[in-house]
């Protein structure tokens, strides 16, 4: 594998979610998705202590164009595109490995909260994507967590999986954020407040959900090389892989018959080879968490448990605070921002680079992170 | 169930509506539910497409289906995001005996317990200006 340890993440920022939460709620609005995509960056350049024009390339998320935000960022670079998170990261590595680029910044901003972004009903985000999204609208079917309501229930249904067992996610992410500064949602709960909570779409709790909160995250990553004269605590892009199921993806087929295991397990051989180390050798977890039902699928599917024990292993082993796998140690999607994945990047290289406070795990050298957003599942491995 | 009126049937909500898509909506209103049945490799596919995406084949039939299937999943929304679909209401999975997965409601009474293995059957739904729905009732 070519591009292991090709590039490293040099600089990261963020903007101020907790602080905008307020804010939004009150009904303000501090930015729109360009605005909090430029504050990321600025907080990103700073940690990296470059200038601007040491970048050539950028990738922006999938709610900003690329050549507004260059210019709002006034970057004059060589390449660039939008992506998720996951396919930034990796499409920046491939570019500094095929020399397109050296230094990528990698921005999203996104004011779902205040822009009244819809996530469910008649103009549901990403449909030109996702046909499932809407296709299904005729019956009613059109909210994304129905989409994970109905593969949980399955699930269940086949493992012998519990509301109880499900509810371990959110009360361990709880457990973390509550520890982050930053997060939105600091508050403990108890396996009981989930039980109690109100169902959006049953099976699925409230406390199953991702926030909808605006904000934005940057990240410098640069060649190897440069990124070592740079910084003196690059976080080095160990590994990727990919494996997607587009199959019978509009009526559900491999949510509902294989739960994405399949491509979970090629994605981890591929992934953990490349790297050369396996399951047992990642000190963090960062699982993409629009739902809480994407982590034990992920676990699973990359091996951190074998098939059918992730609900033994999440009450035996932990991933919660003391826990053996600590998972979206920042409190994740449900719990410290819904950046789209984004914000586990930036924890991830938090974790490596131990500035974590009080959530660091200790001597971290690995960190994982998985994202399985409509069956693309996709891995990257951070690493000293 | 409560509906605002008893006398106005709900409006059926936004319709992908694609050069394919079209001639299932027209046998819905037949009351036929058929399906994309590829001449090749006899493989039926939901949702309708240009090509048999098992075969790619474009020698494709649409042939009408039993109405027979077996629930594989369900949830119930608590939560409203549709005029027509006012909380709660059911969406559950069905595996058609033919073989594709097909999203609808149920009907009726639901099981006791879990719904999944149940035996189902198509009905049709009146919708606002006449627009038929397929849905499943228990068999």
């Amino acid at each position: 594998m070519g591009i292991r340890r090709a590039a490293a993440v040099v600089g990261i920022g963020q903007t101020d979610w907790l602080g905008d939460y307020e804010k939004t709620k009150k009904g303000e609005r501090p930015a729109d998705s360009y605005g909090y995509g430029a504050r990321a960056f600025v907080n990103a350049l700073r940690d990296a202590g470059i200038d601007r024009s040491e970048i050539d390339g950028l990738i922006v998320g999938p709610t900003t164009a690329y050549e507004r935000m260059g210019e709002i960022l006034g970057l004059e670079t060589r390449w660039g595109g939008q992506a998720d998170a996951v396919q930034a990261m990796m499409q920046a590595v491939m570019a500094i490995e095929t020399g397109m680029a050296k230094v990528v910044a990698l921005v999203y901003g996104n004011n779902q909260r205040s822009g009244g972004t819809q996530y469910g009903g008649p103009d549901a985000s990403g449909a030109a994507s996702f046909l499932s999204y809407v296709y299904h609208a005729p019956w009613g079917l059109t909210s994304q967590g129905a989409l994970y309501a109905m593969m949980l229930r399955a699930y269940m249904h086949e493992r012998g999986f519990t509301e109880r067992d499900m509810g371990q996610v959110a009360v361990a992410q709880r457990g973390w954020s509550s520890m982050n500064p930053d997060a939105v949602m600091q508050e403990r709960v108890s396996i009981d407040d989930y039980l109690a909570s109100r169902y959006v779409c049953e099976p699925l709790h409230l406390l199953d959900y991702c926030l909808i909160n605006d904000g934005g995250v940057a990240l410098i990553v640069a060649e190897a090389s440069i990124a070592k004269r740079m910084s003196s605590h690059p976080v080095f892009i160990e590994a990727l892989g990919r494996s997607d199921l587009n199959k019978g993806a509009t009526i559900l087929e491999p949510r509902l018959t294989n739960f994405y295991l399949p491509a979970q397990q090629q994605c981890a051989e591929q992934v953990f080879n490349a790297a050369g180390i396996g399951p047992q050798d990642i000190d963090v977890a960062q699982i993409y968490d629009s739902f809480s039902v994407h982590v034990p699928l992920a676990l699973e599917g990359y091996g951190y448990c074998a098939v059918g024990e992730v609900a033994k292993f999440m009450a035996e082993q932990g991933i919660g605070p003391g826990g053996k796998l600590p998972v979206n140690t920042s409190g994740g999607h449900l719990s410290d921002s819904y950046m789209q994945g984004w914000n586990h990047q930036i924890e991830s290289v938090k974790q490596i680079r131990g500035t974590a406070g009080k959530r660091q795990v200790e001597n971290c050298r690995f960190v994982h992170y998985s994202s399985d957003v409509a069956g693309k599942c996709s891995s990257i491995i951070y690493g000293r | 169930m409560s509906t605002p009126s008893q006398t106005a049937l709900p409006a059926m909500p936004k319709r992908v509506m694609g050069l394919y898509d079209k001639p299932f909506w027209d046998h819905i209103q037949q009351r036929k539910l058929s399906l994309q049945c590829c001449g090749k490799c006899n493989t039926f596919q939901y949702p309708p497409g240009p090509i048999c995406s098992a075969c790619t084949s474009e020698d494709l039939n649409w042939v009408e289906l039993s109405g027979k299937a077996t629930i594989i999943s369900w949830v119930v929304f608590q939560r409203t995001y549709l005029p027509a679909y006012p909380a709660p209401y059911n969406v559950i999975t069905v595996k058609l005996d033919e073989g594709p997965i097909f999203v609808s409601n149920l009907e009726g009474p639901t099981p006791e317990g879990s719904w999944i293995g149940a035996r189902v059957s198509l009905v049709y739904a009146e919708m606002a200006e006449g627009q038929l729905l397929p849905r499943f009732k228990l068999a």
